[in-house]
């Protein structure tokens, strides 16, 4: 029989919440891609989001608060058989953990982040997320929020993710998709997910976003991958991306924006320092002799040390 | 044979490559070094120096005055004035005399000060010829070399004053009666990769000892000693190298001094080289060391990487381990194998980036919000640094617990003539993997007696972990009765940990059993004061040294049976606050009255402590504590 990825914990985010349909979408995109449980790993952070892990059935760190991309980029780089996806809120991904973000798309070592984006920090009652524009004054703000928003998609963009989409919540069958094709791509990507907090943000609902959202590939011209031998086209297509990511108001533009498939992954550049990497990574090196003692040859090793 | 010398001039001016070749040559000789590494947060032009000390026997501290200060530049001659005492050679450019101390843009402007003041109250002017008339009121004595034109004998090309490091310790070597042989030899080991540059600094070489032959400053012929196989390392040379021994296969780090060179080491080594015995056995192996966004990165990727059943570790300074306090936590929570090396600087907040300091100590035991256990432990010469960094991996991986290594700053920068590499004292465990996938797999088992539940491997085991307060396979609970058995659980482990470490790698007892004077000590202290109670035997005086290397968990009883025996006991910190002896007071009771302290940055030397302790004995000191001002 299958493997059922959603664990038997009982979900307590509230009713109606966007963070429904990611889940699922999440469980849907693991079965069909008939992954292997033991072989995927959950790391998420603080808030709502944080939570995703639990409900999973597959490993999974419910980490601090901003700092699941770096335990994440560790299980990757000890060991880069696994799968690791990143479900993280807006604060935890673009306020707390902006610099992990940014760090992470300077590497690109195949994490599968999925941005939880409701603009307001749901679990410590709705104050405003980087993702809320200047001005906006939901029902839970004492007064308008007084920041600009940060934009995830150009954001990400910029800071070199190779893969770029966004989704929305309450369309898991395109979500589901999108997250697939995340999972399979060899670098880090990025899913900023539209996800409505019905409790705290009373502005960008479910409605509201219907309203608003439309598909990127409904333009039959639309074409954001980047394949080995076409890197020329990265230019233009990186361009076209950031054109359509900063869209935003009446009309917000879903699907994959930007899929490079020619930007080494952060183990093949560690697989030009040590030749041995991939076929024996830190996760599956034996450490210790027949003896049990170092196998560890000093002299070898440090040979500019020792003075004969 | 009892050697001490300070070599100094500008940052970046290649002080460390005349150390470096001081240290080789007498090493091919056959003799013993050990120096410390004194610099400035600088780049290039400040002044820095070191601090070396060559024996027959291993030296294991340093002291002043000097015999030989050799000075690659005019400031180095206005800073060590205090170095200088009866006989101090002291070796510099003749140009330098016209120098002028208002001119000396690049000391720190106290300092300078400082100097002044002490040049107008032996009434000579300020320059380097008024400081080489207080020298030689000092006893010491000048030696002006022609740098340049000695130079420019020995080579045509290139600028002279780029020889200038090779010139001072071909000089010092010379002075020191040294053959040239050996001279050579270490220019052939410092500059390997570069014949040329072994050529040209040859013949410069050559041209000293010429120079000091023709002078009559050559000294009479040193004795040439056996020979054995040695390894020349810094405190951070010995915790990389230790780490690669005791199964490290991932290291994080951010930047920071003086911690990131054991980083560096690793970088350069990443390929590793097996024994022989095990090379057909083993698959090649490598270590990944990732530079991180910053030390919350590098503490909590570092256990990402544990998680999946690779030894793991970091390195930081203070600055980088504040960083860490929540990573830290969530590891002694989540019962993470990790050890973070933690080179302590003088503080607080950036304090003396690149001076040393012991005052974290209270800091690495209380570090992260909550009750968690850890263990702290601490490493006091560049061999030790090999072995415990080996054991703080064997003990993060036994108990599932954060492991805090501490290191001075003056242990990193301490250049030590290690003998040969034991590679049979520490051994080393290897992961037990399951052959099978454990499905909601109890990683925090409470059926436990030893507080010890079974490690779980991502990639294996399905099981969850979070920060919160969680159950036996890892959800977050908030139940009454499950928090109090995990809170037991975790600290069990300690317990655990306080029975199956042998003693002497918590606390050792060094020298004699019964003694008048009872130090106490931890860190790089530990050399300097085993060379204090040799100096005091000879003076009728039985001294020993109570050695502490383990924090938390702390060997109570051992340190409560040493003192409640001890007659005169005095601790020896460097920071301000006597920190460890604050430690002892908190688990045994015991109150020191007793100790001499130092928080100016500087390596405390031999004879600052003798006095300082000859002062406590005698009952003469006024204060309960002694602060040492040693070092430039």
């Amino acid at each position: 029989m299958a493997h059922n990825f959603k664990s038997d914990i009982a979900v307590d985010w509230c009713p109606g919440c966007g963070d429904f349909g990611i889940l699922t979408s999440i469980t849907q995109a693991l079965t069909e891609l008939n992954l292997d449980p033991k072989n995927v790993i959950a790391t998420s952070g603080i808030g709502c989001s944080g939570k995703t892990p639990h409900y999973l059935n597959i490993a999974g760190v419910h980490t601090l608060h901003g700092r699941s991309i770096p335990f994440a980029t560790g299980i990757k780089l000890s060991n880069p058989n696994l799968k690791v996806i990143v479900p993280g809120g807006d604060g935890d991904m673009l306020g707390i953990g902006a610099g992990h973000f940014v760090a992470e798309g300077r590497r690109n070592s195949g994490l599968t982040i999925m941005i939880f984006d409701n603009e307001v920090y749901g679990l410590t009652k709705g104050q405003a997320a980087p993702t809320m524009a200047l001005g906006e004054k939901t029902k839970s703000l004492a007064r308008a929020n007084v920041f600009t928003k940060v934009n995830p998609i150009t954001l990400a963009l910029t800071a070199g993710y190779s893969f770029v989409a966004r989704g929305f919540s309450f369309d898991m069958k395109q979500l589901k998709e999108i997250i697939k094709t995340a999972i399979l791509h060899e670098g880090s990507s990025v899913i900023d997910i539209l996800q409505p907090c019905p409790t705290y943000n009373n502005i960008n609902t479910m409605e509201w976003y219907r309203q608003r959202v439309y598909k990127l590939d409904d333009d039959k011209t639309w074409d954001p991958v980047i394949t080995p031998g076409n890197e020329a086209q990265a230019a233009e297509k990186f361009q076209k991306a950031y054109e359509k990511g900063s869209e935003w108001g009446d009309r917000i533009p879903t699907g994959i924006f930007y899929d490079n498939r020619t930007i080494p992954s952060f183990h093949k550049r560690l697989n030009e320092f040590v030749p041995s990497y991939y076929s024996n990574p830190p996760a599956t090196q034996v450490v210790t002799g027949s003896d049990g003692y170092t196998p560890i040859d000093v002299e070898a090793t440090f040979p500019e040390k020792i003075i004969h | 044979m009892d050697l001490s010398l300070t070599i100094g001039g500008p940052q970046g001016g290649g002080i460390d490559t005349s150390s470096n070749m001081i240290n080789r040559a007498f090493a091919e000789a056959g003799y013993n070094v050990f120096g410390v590494r004194e610099y400035h947060s600088n780049i290039k032009g400040r002044h820095s120096y070191n601090h070396l000390r060559v024996k027959e026997e291993r030296p294991r501290s340093l002291k002043y005055p000097v015999d030989i200060l050799v000075a690659l530049d005019p400031d180095t001659i206005f800073e060590h004035l205090e170095d200088i005492g009866e006989g101090t050679k002291i070796i510099y450019d003749k140009s330098f005399e016209t120098s002028d101390l208002a001119q000396a843009r690049l000391i720190m402007r106290d300092t300078a000060r400082r100097i002044k003041d002490a040049l107008d109250s032996a009434s000579v002017p300020n320059t380097i010829k008024g400081a080489l008339e207080l020298a030689k009121k000092k006893g010491g004595i000048p030696m002006a070399i022609p740098f340049s034109e000695v130079v420019t004998k020995a080579i045509s090309e290139g600028p002279a004053s780029r020889y200038f490091n090779t010139l001072g310790s071909a000089i010092t070597l010379s002075i020191a009666g040294l053959d040239q042989k050996f001279a050579e030899e270490a220019i052939k080991q410092v500059f390997s990769s570069k014949p040329k540059a072994v050529e040209e600094n040859v013949k410069v070489v050559a041209g000293a000892y010429d120079y000091a032959k023709e002078n009559g400053f050559a000294g009479k012929q040193l004795k040439v000693l056996p020979k054995i196989k040695r390894l020349l390392l810094t405190g951070n040379d010995g915790a990389a190298m230790g780490k690669l021994m005791g199964g490290l296969r991932f290291q994080t780090y951010y930047p920071i001094t003086p911690a990131s060179d054991e980083s560096s080491i690793m970088e350069e080594h990443e390929h590793l080289k097996y024994v022989k015995t095990e090379q057909n056995k083993l698959r090649e192996g490598g270590v990944v060391v990732v530079q991180t966004e910053d030390e919350i990165s590098a503490v909590t990727m570092a256990q990402g990487a544990a998680l999946t059943g690779s030894r793991s570790s970091t390195a930081t300074s203070g600055p980088g381990f504040s960083l860490m306090a929540e990573g830290i936590s969530f590891a002694g929570m989540d019962e993470v194998p990790i050890v973070i090396t933690l080179y302590q600087r003088g503080g607080p907040s950036t304090g003396l980036p690149t001076r040393n300091g012991q005052s974290d100590l209270l800091f690495a035991m209380n570090t992260g919000h909550g009750e968690f256990p850890r263990m702290v432990i601490s490493s006091g010469d560049v061999e030790e640094c090999v072995y415990d960094s080996m054991r703080a991996l064997n003990y993060a991986h036994r108990y599932q617990l954060p492991v805090i290594h501490l290191i001075d700053k003056n242990l990193a920068n301490t250049t030590d003539l290690v003998p040969d590499i034991d590679l049979k004292k520490v051994k080393v465990n290897q992961a037990v993997r399951p052959t099978t996938t454990r499905l909601s797999f109890k990683r925090y088992n409470l059926d436990t007696e030893s507080g010890i539940s079974e490690m779980g491997y991502f990639g294996n085991d399905v099981f969850w972990m979070t920060g919160d307060e969680h159950d036996e396979i890892g959800h977050v609970t908030e139940d009454p009765m499950v928090r109090d058995m995990q809170m037991r659980k975790r600290f069990r482990k300690l317990e655990t940990a306080l029975n199956e470490i042998p003693v002497e790698e918590m606390a050792q007892l060094l020298g004699e059993k019964n003694a008048d004077v009872t130090f106490v000590t931890w860190g790089s202290q530990k050399g300097p004061i085993l060379d204090v109670i040799d100096d005091l035997k000879e003076e009728g005086i039985k001294a020993n040294l109570l050695y502490i290397k383990m924090f938390e968990p702390f060997p109570e009883e051992f340190v409560k049976q040493v003192l409640g025996k001890a007659k005169l006991v005095i601790n020896v910190e460097s920071n301000m606050l006597a920190q460890a002896a604050k430690v002892i007071k908190l688990n045994t009771g015991i109150d020191i009255q007793n100790n001499i302290l130092k928080y100016n940055g500087r390596h405390m030397t031999e004879d600052e402590i003798l006095k300082a302790a000859k002062e406590i004995i005698s009952g003469k000191g006024k204060n309960l504590v002694e602060v040492l001002e040693n070092g430039a």
